[in-house]
């Protein structure tokens, strides 16, 4: 016994001399990277193109129901979401964006802010790695874009240089002083950008086509970003506008068929499409499937949420040849035979068929699933599960194992953008060049989308939700017809003057919703911000 | 397992009957592999020896004369267990075991024995000549000699100085206990436990004298024979298409409530500062049951029993909702059938429990071996929960001097856990209670030619369909092992080490039929198989110091240092459109699916380590003055650089008034106590990795995931606690009363990050006070105390208040609530001024002429209204025996606060009406809601949350002895016989987890699982 005593006493001095040692508390990360890690690793054996792919996914928040798209459109004379009895109310938060009676703590104005710089972080970030020119360039326009759109919604926009503390407080860009940095940036870095679809690239990468068109949208823009209550254009602006569109008119052209470039496809059929966001059917993209489910009532092909709605007055600026109203689009999965014959894009309005066996449907309660031209943002009747007329952005991807994931890129811009933008920015005092004239360009458009020629343009009309009135077109009606639902009818509305006009749904609103405010959150940690006036 | 195994008499044949259990083979060898990976090649060997050791002294036998004989209560001749018979003037001595009984070994020269127990006297037995005595003790005092377990140690209760309340198994509630916290639910001043649900296996929400944090970890530090527990579970989460998020399962549902000795639950800073970053919330010790001195005995028990669903939701009936139709003209929704679906998903969940246990020893070594093996079917078709435990512990002395001990603890068990579509955030599809509320009663579930009424495409869900189509099963193991060494250095100064491991690993397999009418599940089904791996060590070194300064001064002083370690690990995939169509689940084959659907994914938590250091120190001086210090520096690695180590003292001060001069001759006060303590204690709740920059690896991509915050450290309370503990008349009547403030700061939270940055969130400090104030008052009473007849009662309340101060950043959402039209919509705030989850909402002013709500202000302002904290806490318990009859009975209850019925909100609203059904209460009033009336949350739907429950009513005859079986006790007991509460859904004791980025709801209330009553009968005996 003796011995076990001794040895006892020995292993417990051993035991506890090992385990009193102290452990100097380093914190392992396991499954993420430290950023000494993370520096070596993306310097030596690989290299920044996996935090540019973050960068790019970044960009897929526009593609759901309730992000800067809503704020975009749904703000806007062209969308709501009406409270359907026990859909859609939300806690109000769809209502007050279309009345225009929003304040600080709405979710989706926090949402959008955080989210897109979010996007300005990753991207200043990629240029902390040493990334190659061409990497940088790519890194710097999707911050571009996400700067210009926070600039868009807020009037402000946080900056901070690659490497700055973050949990200091960065300055603030405001307004004109945001839309000069933004230009600055696109002028320094379109040379190093890669190739956009003109010379072959794909349009789902940042290019130099995209940056032609993003700076094409500054220029046409800056003005109202310095007053927004009064946009002033000055010619040289409306002038270096001019100048791209005749450089990017000799690379594109309109396509035949409108809805190509929004078919699951997109990618490879879809010919004016300049910028996108890409999505790979089944395996990796955002959340484009909201493009139809916001819309689709429950019993339709693609069951949906029964939710967004356009108005009457937008319907009814459409002639009826025009193939923009939509189009029998045949399914490009092949699954949806359509034996009806009715439209698969564009406007939804009246009785609807099942795209599978073409009989006519019925809503939940059994009565007939037909859309009514009426509709009010809290809906109260009987019918109020088939109110307002739907719309179909993109081409439905109904391939088997693509529901979550379809196909479809999400679409920024078009080519048809920069042929409208060119004749805004000429009507706006821009000296026309190559012999085009505003009317020429707008009935250029006009003619490959089946609608008749105009004999006139202008830039709007005296009540923005009247229809132009025979040939004479207002290119504000023109802009939305081709580009419903794209998100970007706040922005033209603000530019023409038109966004606190009265529509069918709302009255005059105060000049404060011309911007959005600044988050709660947001203001709460950054002393540089100010809240916008009048909020 | 067959009986025959069942029966081993030795501790090596316990040992074979472990390893030869199948389900914990790998993870025994799988511990043991890791315990020689902690470098302890010796301590290994020393454990085999130890073991070796412990087996052959089971079989020694001295050459002495044997003594037996029995010792019991003087009271009512109960067996007193645990009872102390040592020969006078030696060493020698034994226990009593659980009948009382004992049986000791004695020289021939030995002429009386010393029996003594705690809580009761010692006396003197002459053994000349006898070979067997009985013996009587008299209890000195009922509660104030009981032995108490605080951290690190023990303690008498009458040299406590902390708020501690010991609640014993004797005592604990009755039924068909699933999970160790439900054992003292109601029993604790203080303690709130919540069912979450009637879900087999729940979660629990617990509070310790209310919430303190903002964020998360609000729930108590659990500890284990010492050791403490990592608190999460490995139970794979599972987010399956269209259903949502399953709820959390109990983190302690691997340990068998029947193998729990007694549970302590430390309160005040005086005791939890010991435990440092980890002991703001309460800690609650659990004791498992060990062996005692005496032959091999054998305890068994079984019961079986049968759940109902304690309450239906009130929806129409057939007849009801076509009359319902006519009265608002529809014309369709009445299919002509007659069917109630939530008696098509429920129904009656028989359960069944069998414990065994096996213990002995002697004066060298005690050990305890237990099987325990419960069957829970659920009161949903499918649900069950079955597991299985072993739990296996010794304590064993070695060398002459006996200064050598040896401790090891084994606790094995294997949970397998059959989950139902029951889920937290749902829409109006996906959640299966939900869907059984809202069939059309009028609309039949069968076919007539007997398959299941779905219709494809539709969007109304038939429950059984989904029940059916819906397979989810998680097979968990939790290997719990600790093995202790001590050594006595000398009288006054023993030294232990600890080591323990904890190992979890889980695995979960769901299926989705294709024809369950949900999008994305619809025509494509899906699979799912994942596992997570749960990881904790520690190691513990204490040193306790006694001695007797003077003849009036005594001092106690412990030393120590713990280290733990804790990872987290798991992956999974799930994938789509599988062409099998037969009986195969999805999860089995998984490289059927279509590839474009598959998705992968793994994880591995940044692990993270605690090092600490602790001390206490205890003067007592002539009984009458007590003083405590205990101090706490926690290293974590898990705070930022700048604050690697956290310093958590307390003090506290007792004064045994009864012990005083001028007490002599007082008969009123058998014990009168005043306490007061103060310290500080922390909460270091947020996740690894927080502190410094991860970049996170999405499909191929690499990303910054969050804002390095190198500040960052654990949230500090400050607690000071007044309490007077009271016996009258030699315990008659006891109880005690205290005041506690506790107030909280640095409060962690995951605050907007300042954009751009890489997340939208990151971990604060926050500046700001959660306070937390209030009363508690235990009473308890011996009222009848004959030798045939004894009526005891036990009452608790605690007053609580709780509010959130000097906090200046943005109301902080959470209480999400969820269905259609309510998408992003939520009703609880953190602001200043107000408690934690304050509801906000609009304040419902009733439907006006056209059937449309109507709201203060048209709507258009917020207000807060409405708590979801209780503002008193209660519970009573009663016992009455009656010769060998008894009676228990044990009721808990909350006041003061408020309930959310999303459930009500959102799924079985007006609009319903002509496809789904509605509630009842929405038809036959005044005025006629009307059917376009949009769901918004409102106050109309805040309910009155108080509640007293009678949760357990039980009844026992003592049989006896029956041929070999001794103490043969027969019992039934009846579990929420019944309840008295105002709130409508399906039980006000409910708390669907609502969280919103982390930031917990509390009382809000989501097609749960729902509560159930039943009872169950069953017997035990000693062997």
């Amino acid at each position: 016994m003796k011995h076990i005593q001794k040895s006892a006493i020995a292993l417990m001095l051993t035991v506890g001399v090992g385990f009193v040692s102290c452990t100097k508390l380093e914190e392992k990360l396991n499954s993420s990277l430290t950023a000494d890690q993370a520096q070596s690793i993306l310097l030596k054996s690989t290299d920044v193109s996996v935090l540019l792919q973050a960068c790019y996914d970044g960009l897929q928040g526009f593609q759901s129901q309730d992000v800067a798209t809503s704020l975009e459109e749904n703000s806007s004379d062209e969308s709501l979401v009406p409270t359907r009895g026990g859909d859609w109310d939300d806690n109000g938060v769809w209502r007050v964006i279309h009345a225009h009676t929003w304040n600080a703590d709405h979710a989706q104005v926090g949402g959008v802010f955080n989210s897109l710089l979010g996007v300005v972080f990753n991207t200043t970030n990629v240029l902390n790695f040493s990334p190659s020119a061409s990497q940088a360039a790519e890194a710097r326009f999707i911050r571009a874009f996400a700067m210009y759109t926070v600039l868009d919604l807020y009037g402000q926009v946080p900056f901070r240089e690659a490497g700055e503390n973050l949990l200091n407080a960065p300055k603030v860009l405001k307004g004109a002083e945001a839309a000069t940095f933004i230009i600055a940036e696109l002028n320094a870095i379109k040379a190093a950008l890669p190739n956009g679809p003109s010379a072959g690239g794909p349009a789902f990468k940042a290019n130099k086509d995209a940056a032609d068109v993003l700076l094409m949208k500054m220029y046409l823009n800056k003005g109202a970003y310095g007053n927004r209550a009064t946009p002033t254009f000055d010619a040289a602006d409306m002038n270096a506008a001019i100048t791209i569109a005749r450089s990017l008119s000799t690379k594109f052209t309109i396509s035949a068929n409108v809805w190509d470039n929004y078919a699951p496809s997109n990618d490879v059929i879809g010919k004016e499409n300049i910028f996108t966001n890409q999505n790979i059917g089944g395996s990796r993209g955002g959340n484009v499937r909201a493009a139809w489910y916001k819309t689709n009532h429950y019993n339709m092909n693609k069951s949906g949420w029964n939710g967004f709605t356009t108005l009457a007055a937008v319907y009814d600026k459409f002639e009826a040849t025009d193939t923009r109203l939509g189009v029998n689009y045949p399914d490009p999965a092949g699954v949806l035979p359509n034996p009806a014959k009715v439209n698969t894009t564009g406007f939804l309005i009246g009785q609807q068929f099942d795209l599978k066996t073409g009989a006519a449907l019925k809503d939940r309660k059994g009565a007939p699933l037909a859309f009514t031209r009426a509709v009010a943002l809290q809906e109260s009747g009987t019918n109020l599960e088939v109110t307002g007329i739907r719309y179909w952005r993109y081409v439905v991807d109904n391939k088997d194992g693509n529901d979550g994931q379809p196909d479809n890129d999400y679409v920024f811009f078009r080519y048809s953008d920069v042929v409208l933008m060119e004749a805004e920015a000429i009507l706006r005092g821009g000296t026309a060049q190559g012999g085009v004239t505003a009317l020429s360009l707008v009935n250029s458009l006009r003619s490959k989308r089946g609608a008749t020629a105009a004999t006139s343009v202008i830039l709007k009309n005296a009540d923005q939700n009247s229809a132009d009135a025979g040939g004479a077109i207002s290119l504000l009606n023109e802009r939305q017809r081709e580009f419903h639902w794209d998100g970007w009818r706040r922005q033209d509305q603000i530019r023409f003057g038109t966004f606190l006009s009265p529509n069918a749904l709302k009255p005059v609103t105060d000049a404060k919703y011309l911007l959005f405010p600044i988050p709660n959150g947001a203001l709460a940690v950054n002393p540089n911000l100010t809240q916008n006036p009048g909020y | 397992m067959t009986m025959e195994t069942l029966k081993p008499n030795s501790l090596a044949e316990s040992l074979i009957v472990c390893f030869f259990v199948q389900k914990c083979v790998q993870n025994t060898r799988l511990l043991i592999i890791k315990l020689l990976f902690m470098n302890v090649k010796m301590l290994a060997r020393l454990t085999l020896v130890g073991l070796f050791a412990c087996v052959l002294s089971l079989f020694s036998q001295a050459q002495n004369k044997t003594v037996s004989g029995k010792v019991t209560d003087a009271k009512d001749g109960s067996p007193l267990a645990g009872a102390s018979v040592v020969v006078k003037g030696s060493k020698t001595g034994s226990q009593t075991g659980a009948d009382g009984s004992f049986k000791i070994s004695i020289p021939a020269s030995a002429t009386t024995l010393v029996v003594s127990s705690v809580g009761f006297g010692s006396q003197n037995v002459d053994i000349q000549g006898k070979t067997s005595v009985d013996i009587s003790l008299a209890a000195t005092s009922d509660n104030i000699g009981e032995v108490v377990v605080i951290g690190y140690g023990t303690a008498r209760k009458k040299d406590l100085t902390g708020a501690i309340t010991s609640v014993k198994a004797k005592d604990f509630n009755q039924g068909p206990i699933t999970t160790p916290d439900q054992l003292i639910q109601g029993k604790v001043a203080g303690l709130q436990v919540i069912n979450n649900s009637g879900q087999p296996g729940s979660a629990t929400t617990i509070r310790i004298r209310g919430n303190s944090s903002v964020r998360s970890g609000n729930s108590p530090l659990f500890v284990i024979d010492g050791i403490p527990l990592d608190g999460r579970n490995a139970r794979p989460g599972l987010n399956a298409n269209g259903i949502g998020q399953t709820p959390d399962a109990n983190p302690l549902y691997f340990y068998n409530p029947n193998d729990i000795a007694s549970m302590d639950v430390l309160k005040d800073a005086s005791a939890t500062a010991i435990y440092g970053s980890r002991g703001a919330n309460g800690v609650i010790m659990i004791t498992t049951k060990k062996g005692s001195v005496g032959a091999p005995k054998i305890d068994f028990s079984a019961n079986i029993g049968q759940n109902t669903v304690r309450k239906k939701y009130k929806v129409l009936n057939a007849a009801e909702y076509k009359a319902a139709l006519s009265s608002y003209a529809l014309t369709s929704g009445n299919d002509g059938s007659d069917v109630d679906a939530q008696d098509a998903i429920f129904r009656k969940g028989y359960i069944q429990n069998y414990n065994l246990g096996i213990g002995g020893g002697n004066e060298n070594g005690k050990y305890r071996f237990s099987l325990g093996y419960s069957d829970q079917n659920g009161v949903i078709l499918k649900s069950n929960l079955k597991k299985y435990n072993i739990g296996m512990n010794g304590q064993y002395k070695f060398l002459e001097s006996k200064r050598l001990s040896l401790d090891f603890n084994l606790l094995a068990a294997h949970n397998t856990d059959i989950g139902v579509p029951v889920t937290n955030d749902a829409g109006f599809q996906g959640n299966l209670v939900g869907m059984a509320l809202q069939w059309n009663p009028t609309r039949a579930l069968y076919k007539s030619n007997g398959d299941l009424n779905i219709v494809p495409g539709e969007s109304v869900v038939n429950p059984l369909a989904m029940s059916a189509g819906y397979d989810d099963l998680a097979d968990i193991t939790n290997i719990f092992a600790t093995v202790g060494l001590g050594y006595k250095i000398t009288d006054n100064l023993d030294y232990k080490f600890n080591i323990s491991l904890n190992t979890q690993t889980g695995v979960r397999k769901a299926t989705e039929a294709p024809y369950i009418t949900i999008p994305g599940v619809e025509g494509r089904g899906f699979g799912f198989y994942a596992n997570s791996e749960l990881n904790s060590q520690v190691l513990q070194h204490t040193l306790n110091y006694n001695k007797k300064l003077t003849s009036a001064l005594s001092m106690t002083a412990l030393l120590g240092y713990e280290y733990q370690k804790f990872s987290y690990k798991g992956s999974g995939m799930s994938a789509q459109d599988f062409t099998n169509q037969g009986d195969v689940s999805f999860a089995s084959i998984m490289q059927n699916s279509s590839a474009a659907s598959r998705s992968i994914y793994s994880w591995n938590d940044p692990s993270s380590e605690l090092q600490s250091y602790f001390g206490r120190l205890g003067f007592n001086y002539e009984d009458k003055y007590l003083l405590t210090a205990t101090f706490r520096a926690d290293g974590s690695s898990k705070f930022g650089s700048n604050n690697k180590y956290g310093y958590f003292p307390s003090a506290a001060f007792a004064w045994n008034i009864h012990n005083e001069g001028f007490m002599k001759g007082n008969n009123t006060f058998s014990s009168l106590k005043l306490r007061a303590s103060y310290g500080v204690t922390g909460n270091s709740s947020f996740p690894a990795g927080s502190a410094q920059s991860q970049y996170t690896f999405g499909q191929q991509s690499i990303a910054l995931a969050n804002v390095a915050n190198p500040d960052l450290k654990w949230e500090s309370t400050k607690q000071f606690d007044l309490g007077l503990d009271f016996e009258l008349a030699s315990g008659v009547l006891y109880g005690s009363v205290d005041y506690f403030n506790r107030n909280t700061t640095n409060i962690l939270f995951n605050f907007d990050a300042i954009q751009p940055a890489p997340a939208t969130k990151y971990w604060v400090n926050l500046p700001g006070n959660v306070k937390n104030n209030g009363i508690e008052v235990s009473l308890g009473a011996a009222i009848i105390k004959k030798k045939d007849l004894q009526w005891n009662a036990q009452f608790n309340i605690a007053f609580l208040s709780n509010k959130l101060e000097n906090y200046n950043g943005p109301a902080v959402l959470t209480g999400a609530i969820s269905g259609q039209g309510l998408s992003g919509a939520s009703v609880q705030r953190l602001t200043s001024g107000q408690p934690l989850n304050a509801f906000y909402m609009k304040e419902f002013m009733g439907l006006d002429q056209t059937g449309n709500s109507t709201f203060r202000d048209n709507g258009n302002t917020l207000y807060y209204i409405g708590n979801p904290n209780p503002k008193q806490l209660f519970g009573l318990s009663t016992d009455l025996t009656y010769k060998k009859w008894s009676f228990v009975a044990n009721f808990n209850g909350a006041a003061g606060h408020d309930i959310y019925n999303n459930t009500l909100n959102a799924l079985i609203p007006i609009g319903n009406l002509g496809s789904r059904n509605v509630a009842s209460s929405l038809i036959g009033v005044s005025p006629k809601e009307s059917l376009a009336n949009p769901i918004t949350t409102s106050t109309r739907y805040l309910e009155k949350g108080d509640y007293l429950k009678l949760a357990n009513l039980s009844a026992s005859y003592n049989v006896g002895t029956l041929g070999s079986l001794k103490n043969v006790r027969v019992f039934f007991t009846a579990t929420n016989l019944f309840i008295i509460t105002k709130y409508s859904g399906f039980d006000p004791e409910v708390n669907t987890d609502k969280n919103i980025g982390g930031v917990p709801s509390l009382g809000i209330e989501y097609t749960p699982y729902p509560a159930v009553k039943g009872f169950n009968i069953g017997f035990n005996f000693n062997l």
